[in-house]
């Protein structure tokens, strides 16, 4: 019999920070969303000002988020890492992607449906205590890596007496 | 020159007036020249005296803030003028002078009407020039060849507060031979036996009771007229808290950064260091000018200005004054002879910017003129500054190199490591140079070019490896050099890593860019001795894939796993297939988990402040978390002032520094 898919989505879901101090009862119902994706180099998880569909959480691997920039063109501004979400805008309106999301070496994926999801947290007001204080941490922690990567820190100098 | 105690009332003697030619002659005979008090160019300025025709005789002088006047007096009194614009570091320290161990025996001088407050600069100065661990020899020479004739002030500028920094007006020791002016003559003590052999030479009656009374009675009207301008108990305390006060920009609308009080301050020390050297490169000598914190580029380095403001600068000055020269000197750096009042131009006057930046209690405010003695300027032990609140800088031992200490040494190979950043391969046999530690660094001389500091990034047996990033035209010139090329080196210099904080314990190592390469020797170290250190992880951040350094060792280090290495940059390509993200990211509990860890940063301070923040949150203690900081450096041994960082000169007590010895300096803007 092959094994049943929420368990083991329940089981990758404890196996993350963003999971491991859910109250297992929330875990479990928030599993019941979830299917594991596997991604291979190249494959597209999300392509900038589409809709975003699928709020993951990345198991395995290395996802490269993407800007289109005239001239330059497909610049990656981040690396969505193991632990990292991908995909936040399928439950913060207007549902857009920010960036497209690539996958840069072979990489899983915990995925929830945008649509079941966001129905499950309007309807369950314990499952949206719980999931949206640690989206907001995950964007509030990518937020400020961004400011401290727009300082260009490591850039090189003009002309300085030494 | 140090006094004995005081003489008895035997020793006590008198000069008539019509003598005082007597003792400039002594002077002169015992083969010194005699530097005193004249007048030029409508002030009383320091100058050789050859006879009592050329002291300011019928003078006297006025000042307030930003004023100084002479007018004509009725009596003949020579030296009833206190202070004016010059001090005797003109002949003690003069405005350009060799650096160098070995110094020709310099002139015999006496200096001749030297004030309280003035033998309290004088003291000053031998603290910070001859106190160690560098001494400045040219410095040592002159001052031993100077004899102290000093005159106790029977009269007081406005300007002036010594009764406040317990520095006068009575002269009490640092002198060879003292005087107090009366009416009629000089009441005469001699502080030393060289003083005692002029004095016994003129062959002078003793003071009577009457002369020794008015004596005594002049320096308590003296005092009296001073009164306390600064309550000075816990002063230092409170002007290092002050650093964030709104103060400093007010001030700082006034002040013209003009670097006037520093110049006529007797006690300042700061000196730029130009190093010539031969046009083939080799033979490279020091020599320093005097500086001012107050210079716009006094504090710049590649890639930034850390006192980019005249707020900044000003509070750099006025806190070294009063606060952190205690730390570093174990004294205040303020005399009171508020020469620096009379000589801003705008008329800023310490005294108050002092009661307003850093006021005392309530309770101790002196709102009237005190005669009570002048209250002790220790600084208040219950403060950041009590040295047992972090480690004592002391802890490891500082350079004893020499500013002069230059070694040629020639490139045997050069790499090419990024667009703008090379490595060179140094031949040497130098002991010293060899016996480099970890994040120690070496000042680099090139012919007409400024001297820049540069990280060591590997020793070997026969020589070192330089990595030099193309910052500046200094910079540029190094990294143009090709094999063969002939460069003067100074070092090695600093307080580098704690290897041995490290033992037993998982290192995490974060740094990003250029900073890699004082930290390449540190990972060689844990690499010797592989098995006496923890789990070690790099954590190495750079702005794109191309600028990352050394990037096949790193890869053969990551497939040998005897160090976990992770790399990010802040932008790439598609064809990078790594991290991309600010460095701090790869720092998580995790990297830090296991046994207690110990860290070791290295990169823009931006990045340092952000690592600390994360390393914080890891749990790794600052006393355990090791940065590495670039300043403005020039002598590289603590004496021309350049680096300081509140309680630390970064050159000599750095650059490598716990968090818990920075506190919070990292963090202040413009410190």
């Amino acid at each position: 019999m092959a094994p049943d898919p929420a368990a083991l989505a329940d089981a990758g879901l404890a196996a993350t920070w963003f999971g491991a101090t859910l109250p297992p009862d929330v875990r479990e119902r928030l599993a019941m969303l979830a299917r594991r994706e596997r991604y291979g180099p190249g494959d597209v998880l999300l392509r900038e000002g589409e809709p975003a569909d699928d709020l993951g959480i990345v198991l395995v691997g290395r996802i490269a988020l993407r800007l289109r920039v005239p001239e330059r063109g497909s610049v990656t501004i981040l690396t969505v890492e193991p632990g990292d979400l991908v995909g936040w805008s399928a439950i913060v309106p207007p549902h857009r992607s920010t960036s497209s999301a690539i996958a840069l070496v072979p990489s899983e994926v915990l995925t929830f449906a945008g649509e079941p999801l966001r129905a499950a947290l309007d309807a369950d007001p314990v499952l949206a205590a719980a999931v949206y204080p640690r989206v907001l941490r995950a964007v509030a922690r990518r937020l400020d890596a961004t400011r401290l990567q727009l300082l260009d820190l490591f850039t090189a100098p003009g002309a300085e007496p030494w | 020159m140090i006094a004995a105690a005081p003489p008895p009332v035997s020793e006590v003697r008198f000069l008539p007036r019509a003598d005082l030619d007597r003792l400039i002659d002594a002077l002169a005979d015992d083969g010194r020249t005699v530097i005193g008090p004249t007048v030029a160019d409508g002030a009383i300025v320091l100058d050789e005296v050859r006879s009592v025709a050329d002291l300011p005789v019928g003078w006297a002088a006025e000042s307030k803030p930003g004023g100084y006047r002479l007018s004509r007096r009725s009596d003949a009194r020579a030296f009833d003028h206190a202070v004016g614009p010059t001090s005797w570091k003109r002949w003690t320290f003069p405005p350009r002078a060799p650096m160098a161990s070995r110094v020709e025996a310099a002139q015999s001088l006496a200096f001749l009407g030297v004030r309280a407050c003035e033998i309290a600069a004088l003291l000053t100065q031998d603290r910070v020039l001859q106190g160690g661990p560098a001494v400045d020899a040219d410095y040592r020479v002159r001052r031993a060849s100077a004899l102290v004739v000093a005159v106790e002030c029977a009269t007081a500028l406005e300007t002036c507060f010594c009764t406040s920094m317990g520095t006068g007006p009575e002269v009490t020791s640092g002198y060879d031979i003292a005087l107090t002016e009366l009416d009629d003559g000089f009441v005469v003590r001699a502080g030393s036996p060289a003083g005692e052999a002029i004095v016994g030479r003129l062959d002078l009656p003793q003071a009577n009771v009457g002369q020794r009374v008015a004596a005594a009675d002049t320096l308590r009207r003296t005092r009296e007229r001073i009164g306390n301008p600064v309550p000075t108990e816990g002063l230092a305390a409170r002007i290092v808290a002050a650093a964030e006060s709104p103060r400093w920009a007010e001030i700082a609308e006034r002040c013209l950064a003009c670097a006037n009080c520093t110049l006529v301050c007797p006690t300042c020390f700061c000196t730029s260091v130009g190093t010539k050297s031969d046009l083939d490169g080799g033979n490279a000598t020091s020599e320093r000018t005097w500086d001012s914190c107050f210079t716009f580029d006094f504090a710049r380095v590649a890639g930034g200005n850390f006192r980019p403001r005249t707020r900044d600068r000003y509070r750099q000055w006025l806190t070294h004054k009063f606060g952190t020269w205690w730390d570093h000197f174990g004294s205040s750096g303020c005399v009171g002879c508020g020469r620096c009042i009379a000589w801003c131009p705008v008329g800023i006057d310490i005294r108050a910017e002092l009661m307003a930046v850093a006021p005392p209690p309530l309770s101790e405010t002196v709102l009237v003129a005190s005669v009570a003695p002048a209250p002790s300027t220790a600084p208040d032990p219950s403060t950041a500054l009590d040295p047992s609140a972090a480690p004592a800088p002391s802890a490891f031992p500082a350079s004893e190199t020499l500013p002069e200490r230059y070694v040629d040494v020639v490139v045997t190979s050069t790499r090419r490591e990024t667009a703008d950043t090379v490595s060179l391969r140094l031949a040497t046999d130098d002991p010293a140079l060899l016996a480099c530690r970890p994040g120690q660094f070496v000042m680099v001389a090139r012919p007409a070019f400024a001297t820049p500091p540069i990280s060591v990034s590997r020793v070997h047996q026969d020589g070192l490896t330089l990595t030099i990033r193309a910052a500046g035209p200094a910079t540029t010139a190094l990294t143009r050099l090709e094999r063969g090329a002939v460069m003067s080196v100074r070092g090695p210099l600093g307080r580098g890593w704690p290897v041995e904080a490290a033992v037993g314990r998982d290192v995490v190592v974060v740094t990003g860019g250029i900073g890699l390469a004082p930290l390449r020797p540190l990972l060689d170290a844990f690499l010797a001795e592989r098995e006496r250190f923890g789990r070690i992880r790099l954590a190495y951040g750079a702005r794109t894939p191309a600028d990352r350094l050394f990037v096949d060792e790193l890869d053969a280090l990551a497939r040998d796993g005897r160090i976990e290495v992770e790399s990010t940059v802040d932008r790439a390509g598609q064809e990078w297939l790594g991290r991309v993200g600010v460095v701090t990211q790869l720092i998580d509990a995790d990297a830090c988990s296991g046994r207690e860890s110990v860290a070791f940063v290295c990169g823009p301070e931006r990045m340092m402040a952000a690592t600390a923040d994360v390393l914080a949150e890891c749990g790794i203690p600052p006393e355990r978390v090791f940065v590495t900081l670039e300043r403005h450096m020039e002598c590289g041994v603590g004496l021309c002032g350049h680096c300081q960082l509140g309680r630390f000169f970064v050159c000599r007590d750095g650059p490598v520094f716990s968090l818990a010895e920075l506190g919070p300096a990292l963090r202040v803007e413009g410190l």
